[in-house]
């Protein structure tokens, strides 16, 4: 018996020890290699801040250009617009998102607004040496327009290369705000392009792309022969990770800066403060601004509470923005107005003081008033709807779930509901769904307010101005950028009609999302633009004038 | 005998190829239900609000919608066919190429954590089989139930945070080091990257093939051939090898191979944790990006493995157990 339990032992000490043995010498291994790294770090650490030249920065695996960084492709465009890096562009956003020139030494646009003339730079060439000329511009704009995946061209026809710096936009219709899509393309080589161009690209801007590890990292490096200021940073790596992936990065200290949301804003990681940077990110309700009923395919269009005017007018002044922005962004977030912020078009008449008394009074002359429940009826309506949110999304949830609360003190009834996007445009026809908006561009808030032809009604939610479309037209229409800057805000709000407050009021905005970064001590961020929807690219669109201290 | 070979191997064929077309058909049918809009998830509901409608219209043409679901499914499979497995909506790559580069990496993870897990675990189980009711039986028992119990992506997330970030002995993810050309990346450093995920997905897996083991040992340790050799005064080692070993294999080859499938799912979640650019990851962002080509390419090719797993088993079979062989030949 004795004997078959120390054989037994036997065999276990021995496998026991065969698998230590193994685990054993890996883990020594990779703890000396990590050790090693460690104290070069560590040693480097001490005299790296004042030379260090480089950033590790995380994005949200969804930032990778899965195509490539193909301006065709969408390279720059899309959701979350910024500078394209490795490309140079025509123009550029300036902090307040006007316009500035880059690549464009000059241009001009003609009475009728059909045709664009734009002079470039002679001095920049791409980084394998080759002259940039009008003909790449009008290559990569031509290209764009015919396979563009993302970015918006139907409005161009041809782009035509006059001379070596001159090259001629012909549009089919007047584009007053084309310079926004002039600063998000990235001029690319003719002589290099293929279909892979976006893996390997090739730029004449202020990085170039060195490595590009697909589902994990990119690897910048400065390009030495920039045309303008030569990017302090010399090197950039972007790793993409999800939220605990990079808030671990963070705390393991291998990122310098980390993106992360409101969720984790109380966590104090050494080493690291939390900065937020302001966006036009914004959140907000549509609510129908017609009575119900059914279109031809016999989907309900419209809201018999909701149509009413005074009952939006009592919302937006009825609901405490700053109460939800500490309740559901702990604080990180700005009372929005409006789809456009802060931003150049941007009417400032939009702003309204949060006032329970008179929202209560707006409902009250209306006509809705109080049942036994506490909920408001007129005429056998009872003012109760579904606001509906995108079910994956956290945030607009638990924004939904505060509103409804502060609604019921107004004497409205609100119940949440959770939608997939299959539905919510449908649904949002009839009821109230939480959105997320805040493009680079006005054309967000045409496409949100101006009338489709076919139904009459405003695409995103019912509601039509014949006004607001005019204005709207006109900015589009108009050959000076400047001038329809003003059209855009007339068309918010000329003095009589709009659709602020004092107008029709059709959408309710919430917030805007800061967008938040845990960044490491002694790194100095360059003062940001106003962040486009999302967090992404746009927090390195100026990382060449960061520095570390 | 040559003969017999060969129909047994067109058999197997006809099998695979109609595993195939069934798989791809409910993969589509999947698809083409999916509450998933192209549109919205890849271009995204702001960058669609800042776009005309001549725009969208194009990108609707592109991400297939529009189009009867029967006519797209007929124009793949003719391509696929053909052995064109068609161009990635998502990458704009072949989706032969962007497959490549995703199953080295997920290959190394998944041989890696499957090996091990089913070794330890086979091992683990014969060793609680054969100590019945003893602490050692116990603790491994108790071990197999607990990690049984636990979801993969929490234990994933716990050994980022213990050997990540507290020790930070091991790499916080990717499968490279952060912001190092290919050229200064060794071996090691890979190996290093593969380490955490490569054990959350072992440390799972172990359990299932330890508690089988365990349970046919006792099986084997109560029956009278034992009990005979017992009594011969052969030693524990001795009846293990003599009695145990093949008996206990055959039902551990069968769940190994069998759980090709598991590791092959873990492997997703595992991954995303990791932010390993492996098949799991690929798979995540077709499915969610309405990928068709890629999709219905990853699912064909996690199929061909479990079928390749179960092929495997059974051939393993008749190394194992002579009597098997015989009588799958016939």
């Amino acid at each position: 018996m004795k004997k078959k339990i120390i054989s037994l032992l036997c065999v276990c000490s021995l496998a026991a020890s065969l698998l230590m043995g193994c685990g054993g010498t890996a883990g020594n291994s990779a703890d000396k290699n990590l050790s090693e790294e460690g104290s070069q770090a560590a040693n480097e650490n001490t005299a790296k801040n004042s030379e260090k030249d480089s950033v590790v920065v995380t994005m949200p695996v969804s930032s990778e250009p899965e195509a490539g960084f193909d301006p065709a492709y969408g390279w720059g465009a899309g959701e979350h617009v910024h500078e394209p890096l490795i490309q140079s562009t025509l123009v550029t956003t300036t902090k307040d998102l006007k316009i500035e020139n880059d690549l464009a030494g000059d241009y001009s646009v003609s009475e009728d607004g059909l045709t664009w003339t734009i002079t470039i730079r002679d001095d920049v060439k791409f980084t394998d040496g080759e002259k940039l000329t009008a003909e790449d511009v009008a290559f990569t704009y031509n290209n764009c327009r015919d396979k563009s995946s993302v970015n918006d061209f139907s409005m161009l026809k041809e782009a035509v290369a006059k001379d070596d710096t001159t090259v001629e936009f012909q549009m089919t219709k007047p584009f007053s705000i084309w310079p926004y899509t002039m600063a998000i393309v990235g001029i690319v080589p003719e002589h290099a392009y293929s279909e892979n161009y976006g893996q390997q690209p090739i730029g004449s801007g202020r990085y170039i792309m060195k490595q590009w590890d697909k589902g994990q990292q990119v690897i910048f490096e400065a390009n030495p022969d920039y045309y303008g200021e030569a990017p302090k940073m010399k090197k950039v790596t972007v790793l993409f990770m999800e939220e605990d992936a990079s808030l671990a990065a963070a705390q393991a200290g291998q990122a310098d800066v980390s993106y992360t949301a409101a969720l984790y804003s109380d966590l104090k990681l050494d080493g690291y403060s939390l900065e937020h940077y302001a966006s036009v990110d914004n959140r907000g309700i549509n609510l129908p601004a017609v009575s119900a009923d059914k279109n031809e395919d016999g989907l309900a269009i419209g809201n018999d509470l909701t149509s009413d005017t005074q009952v939006r007018k009592a919302i937006n002044i009825g609901i405490d923005r700053e109460e939800m922005i500490q309740n559901v962004l702990s604080g990180y977030g700005t009372p929005a107005y409006s789809v456009c912020d802060k931003l150049p078009w941007y009417n400032s008449d939009s702003e309204v003081e949060y006032d329970q008394e008179e929202a209560i009074r707006l409902l009250e002359d209306a006509g809705w008033k109080a049942g036994d429940d506490g909920i408001r009826e007129k005429d056998g309506v009872r003012a109760a709807f579904t606001l509906i949110y995108p079910s994956s999304d956290s945030v607009r949830q638990a924004l939904a779930e505060d509103l409804v609360n502060q609604l019921k003190e107004l004497g409205i009834e609100a119940k949440t509901e959770g939608v997939g996007w299959d539905t919510a445009y449908d649904r949002a026809q009839s009821e109230p769904l939480v959105w997320g908006w805040g493009a680079h561009t006005p054309m967000e808030l045409y496409n949100m307010y101006h009338t489709d032809k076919e139904t009459g009604l405003a695409e995103y939610s019912p509601y039509a101005n014949e006004i607001v479309d005019k204005y709207m037209d006109q900015a589009l229409a108009s050959s000076n950028l400047e001038e329809s800057y003003e059209l855009w805000q007339k068309a918010q709000w000329d003095g009589t009609a709009g659709i602020t407050q004092e107008g029709d009021i059709p959408w309710i905005w919430l917030c805007n999302i800061d967008h938040l970064y845990f960044v490491k001590d002694g790194l100095q961020v360059a003062e940001q633009k106003i962040h486009p929807h999302g967090h992404g690219w746009s927090i390195i669109n100026n990382v060449d004038a960061w520095s570390w201290e | 005998m040559v003969k017999q070979y060969a129909i047994a191997f067109g058999k197997k064929l006809v099998r695979v190829i109609l595993l195939v077309i069934a798989v791809s058909i409910a993969a589509f049918a999947l698809m083409t239900c999916s509450p998933v809009d192209p549109l919205q998830a890849n271009v995204g509901q702001a960058a669609l609000g800042s776009m005309s409608q001549e725009q969208i219209e194009k990108l609707q043409e592109y991400w297939g919608q529009g189009q009867p679901p029967v006519t797209r499914y007929l124009s793949w499979a003719k391509d696929f066919i053909r052995g064109d497995m068609g161009v990635s909506l998502l990458y704009r790559q072949s989706v032969s190429s962007v497959i490549a580069v995703k199953l080295v990496n997920s290959l190394f993870l998944m041989i890696t954590a499957w090996l091990l897990s089913g070794l330890i675990g086979f091992f683990i189980g014969v060793i609680a089989g054969m100590n019945r009711g003893k602490l050692i039986d116990k603790c491994i028992k108790g071990y197999c139930l607990i990690i049984s119990s636990t979801p993969t992506f929490w234990l994933a997330l716990l050994l980022l945070m213990i050997f990540g970030v507290w020790l930070k002995v091991l790499p916080i993810g990717l499968s490279v080091p952060i912001g190092v050309e290919a050229s200064g990346v060794t071996f090691l450093d890979r190996l290093q990257h593969a380490v955490l995920p490569a054990a959350a997905l072992s440390i799972l897996g172990v359990s299932n093939i330890a508690l089988h083991t365990r349970e046919k040992m006792i099986d084997i340790c109560e029956s009278d051939y034992v009990l005979f050799a017992k009594a011969r005064g052969e030693s524990s080692w001795q009846i293990f090898w003599h009695h145990g070993f093949r008996n206990v294999l055959l039902p551990a080859i069968t769940l190994q191979f069998g759980a090709i499938s598991e590791i092959f799912g873990g492997s997703v979640l595992v991954e995303q944790v990791f932010s390993y650019p492996g098949l799991g990851q690929a798979a995540v962002s077709a499915g969610l990006g309405s990928d068709m080509p890629l999709l219905m390419a990853i699912t064909i090719i996690s199929a061909l493995f479990v079928f390749g797993g179960n092929l495997i088993a059974n051939i393993l079979y008749g190394i194992v157990d002579p009597r098997i062989r015989r009588g799958g030949v016939r």
